[in-house]
């Protein structure tokens, strides 16, 4: 599979849409999702409150982040822990090798992680000759067939149970069966001879509890359990917004995120590790190395908008309820981070030149505010991200077809609040509008699909191209209040 | 850390709701279930909600037959030869009846994976869930859980909490020694629905759990 990038999103976008397949995964994938999260917000009878809490927690969090992060990494750190610091995912992935490469360590394996997905760990570990294994059975799968996850919970729905086995026929040698039951007893018993050999274990964080230093890891598989349980040594990365607070706050959070991530009241398994054993023959690793890493997040900080896209705790509800996420799926955005929550954190972690086009991959519906457990402004973010793009182009004078189109936009804008403003000119200019439409009409194809506009002549065209325009009606509505008024006034007279 | 101050500073000055916003927030009290049922049923009802099975029993003695007839129960279906139990004493008096040929407490990691079930205890439990609480500086159970294909755990009534605000409280303790080092929460099997959205139990841990429930006098009901 090519690999995409967020540059050529619009790309991205045209062919996934081209995917019969694949949209017909997504259409089922977002609607059971959709469905289940639904179902599961409403077996609580306080899970707006919930929402409401679990959002002060966080921007209270967020407000005093150094201060809770030193709790945090003392905690840990008097628990066992050894704390290290990056700045980014190159000093990430410098740590993790030197703590492999101490180590003497050949084979790594990995659990789901999202953060080790942004930093491309698995490469770096590879490029120095150390095999890093996915065990999160949709990642070994994706990882297998060189892929990348399409969705933050369940990273290979795109693919189907015909094209997994064809796959592990191919890399693994197994017998050619379409039964989901034998391809997953296959993964698991070639991962468990991985689990045994393994020297290292690298997972990621949900959460971090300040006041006791614990890491919090949820899961359905086990194999975070096993890869947290059997090598010697367990390395956790973190992005520094997953600290929170208190120990009791768990709740909250242990409420929400199953519930908005597919449904469940709860995941069949969580660990809670604070530092390392304290009796040497305990079971256990023997140490545990928390890697606390920035990479770009400290920057939204610095606004109370911005900010709030820290808040995320990666469930992806808002994947499932975006509908321009259901149509072209996770690839197409060209990042690690999809969907809504994807177009905003992707340009702010890789920098608005690179991902231009994800703040407009959306139509400000506002389905994933709605099913946000934090109550992420998402829509808000998003025309943020869009000013301040468009801002930059023009100070740096840039005259691309996008200001160009912009500035355009603009006239059209102020052409329409001074209409708008002029109750005459309004009803004025929609006559005169009934008349001009068959103008610039191209091809007179009113009522061609189903009475609607199919193309508009350009500038215009660029609305119609995926969409159809209702043609403005021959009588505006204040011309039918009129006359309705009039009706009824003169039958309440007689 | 100086870009985190130095971008936290820089947020203090454009941030109006600063003041408002710092108000500290995790000290409401969790929300408590307003039914009142008892935890054992509602834990039960969780439980199998998510596929695990679950028995009641009034005794310790109750308790070793339920034990027993679940261990040949799995030696008819699934042929089960080798059982690794982790050491909870407990365990030595409630494994009795069972007679397989082998019985272990704690094989090494490395045997584990060729045992066919695991028994161990759970520290406590989580009603509105259906949750045991594995606390693994208080039994070598952390393996035995987890790699066998089969976890039977053994739970007394009165450990099992109703909320998980309950149970994260108890957990935490009073002192700053009383958190354990590693917690396990276990709700049902494993599983996964990573291929085609279909449900697969048995992925990485155990394809089956099985509760035995202690509710009786002796258990300590709260």
């Amino acid at each position: 599979m090519e690999h995409l990038t967020s540059e050529t999103f619009d790309a991205n976008a045209r062919a996934a849409l081209n995917d019969a397949q694949l949209r017909g995964a997504l259409r089922n994938a977002t609607s059971l999702f959709g469905k289940r999260r639904l179902a599961a917000a409403q077996s609580v009878s306080n899970w707006e409150d919930l929402r409401t809490q679990a959002r002060r927690i966080k921007d209270e969090t967020l407000l005093h982040l150094d201060k809770y992060l030193e709790a945090f990494t003392s905690n840990a750190e008097k628990a066992g822990a050894q704390i290290h610091w990056a700045r980014d995912g190159a000093e990430a992935n410098e740590i993790v090798k030197r703590i492999v490469r101490e180590r003497r360590g050949r084979l790594v394996v990995k659990s789901k992680s999202m953060t080790t997905e942004e930093i491309h760990l698995n490469a770096a570990l590879e490029a120095v000759g150390v095999e890093a294994l996915e065990t999160d059975l949709g990642e070994y799968i994706i990882q297998l067939a060189g892929e990348t996850p399409s969705h933050i919970i369940a990273p290979a729905i795109h693919k189907t149970r015909y094209q997994i086995a064809d796959l592990f026929v191919d890399k693994l040698g197994i017998a050619k069966t379409d039964d989901i039951a034998t391809l997953t007893a296959t993964a698991r018993s070639v991962l468990r001879g991985k689990f045994a050999a393994a020297d290292v274990g690298i997972s990621g964080v949900n959460f971090g509890v300040a006041e006791t230093g614990t890491i919090l890891i949820l899961e359905n598989e086990g194999n975070i359990r096993l890869t947290t349980s059997l090598p010697r040594t367990h390395i956790a990365v973190m992005g520094i917004e997953k600290v929170i607070p208190h120990f009791a706050d768990l709740e909250v959070f242990l409420k929400l995120l199953p519930r908005s991530g597919t449904g469940q009241h709860l995941t069949s398994y969580q660990s809670l590790i604070t530092g390392t054993k304290r009796a040497p023959d305990g079971e256990g690793p023997d140490e545990l190395h928390i890697i606390v890493m920035d990479n770009g997040r400290s920057k939204m900080l610095a606004h109370p908008t911005t900010r709030q896209s820290l808040a995320c705790i990666r469930c992806g509800a808002c994947l499932n309820a975006c509908p321009v996420y259901q149509q072209i799926g996770g690839h197409a955005y060209g990042s690690v981070y999809p969907g809504p929550i994807g177009a905003v954190i992707t340009p702010q972690l890789i920098g608005l030149k690179k991902a231009a086009q994800l703040p407009y991959a959306s139509s400000l519906c506002g389905a994933c505010r709605e099913v946000c457990p934090v109550k992420i402004d998402i829509p808000e973010l998003l025309l943020h991200l869009r000013a301040e793009i468009t801002e930059r182009a023009e100070v740096s004078g840039q005259r691309s077809e996008t200001v160009k189109r912009k500035a355009g936009e603009r006239m059209a804008f102020k052409c329409w609040a001074a209409v708008m403003t002029r109750p005459r000119l309004y009803e004025f200019g929609g006559k005169m509008a009934g008349f001009l439409q068959r103008l610039i009409v191209r091809g007179n194809r009113i009522g061609k699909v189903g009475g609607l506009v199919a193309t508009l002549a350009p500038p215009l065209a660029a609305w119609t191209g995926s969409r159809d325009l209702r043609p403005i009606e021959a009588k505006s509505f204040r011309q039918k209040w009129r006359e309705r008024g009039a009706t009824v006034r003169g039958g309440s007279a007689s | 850390m100086q870009s985190i101050r130095a971008h936290l500073a820089e947020s203090a000055r454009v941030d109006s709701d600063h003041v408002h916003a710092a108000a500290i927030v995790s000290e409401q009290t969790p929300a408590t279930s307003p039914v009142v049922v008892s935890p054992v049923s509602s834990f039960r009802e969780r439980l199998e909600s998510v596929g695990g099975h679950c028995v009641t029993v009034r005794d310790e003695d109750e308790a070793a037959r339920a034990l027993a007839g679940i261990v040949s129960e799995l030696q008819a279906k699934d042929g089960a030869k080798r059982i690794a139990l982790s050491d909870a004493l407990l365990l030595t008096v409630l494994t009795r009846g069972i007679t397989v040929p082998e019985i272990t407490v704690c094989p090494a990691a490395s045997d584990l994976f060729s045992y066919d079930v695991g028994i161990s205890t759970a520290q406590a439990g989580i009603a509105e869930t259906g949750t045991l609480i594995l606390e693994v500086e208080k039994e070598r159970h952390r393996l035995v859980s987890l790699l066998p294909p089969v976890h039977i755990a053994i739970v007394k009534s009165g450990d099992i909490h109703l909320t998980i605000g309950e149970a994260l409280t108890a957990l935490r303790g009073d002192d700053e020694n009383s958190l354990s080092r590693a917690i396990t929460f276990i709700t049902g099997p494993s599983r996964t629905a990573d291929i085609e959205l279909t449900l697969t139990v048995g992925v990485h841990g155990p394809k089956e759990l099985y509760v035995i429930v202690i509710d009786g006098h002796d258990a300590g009901n709260q």
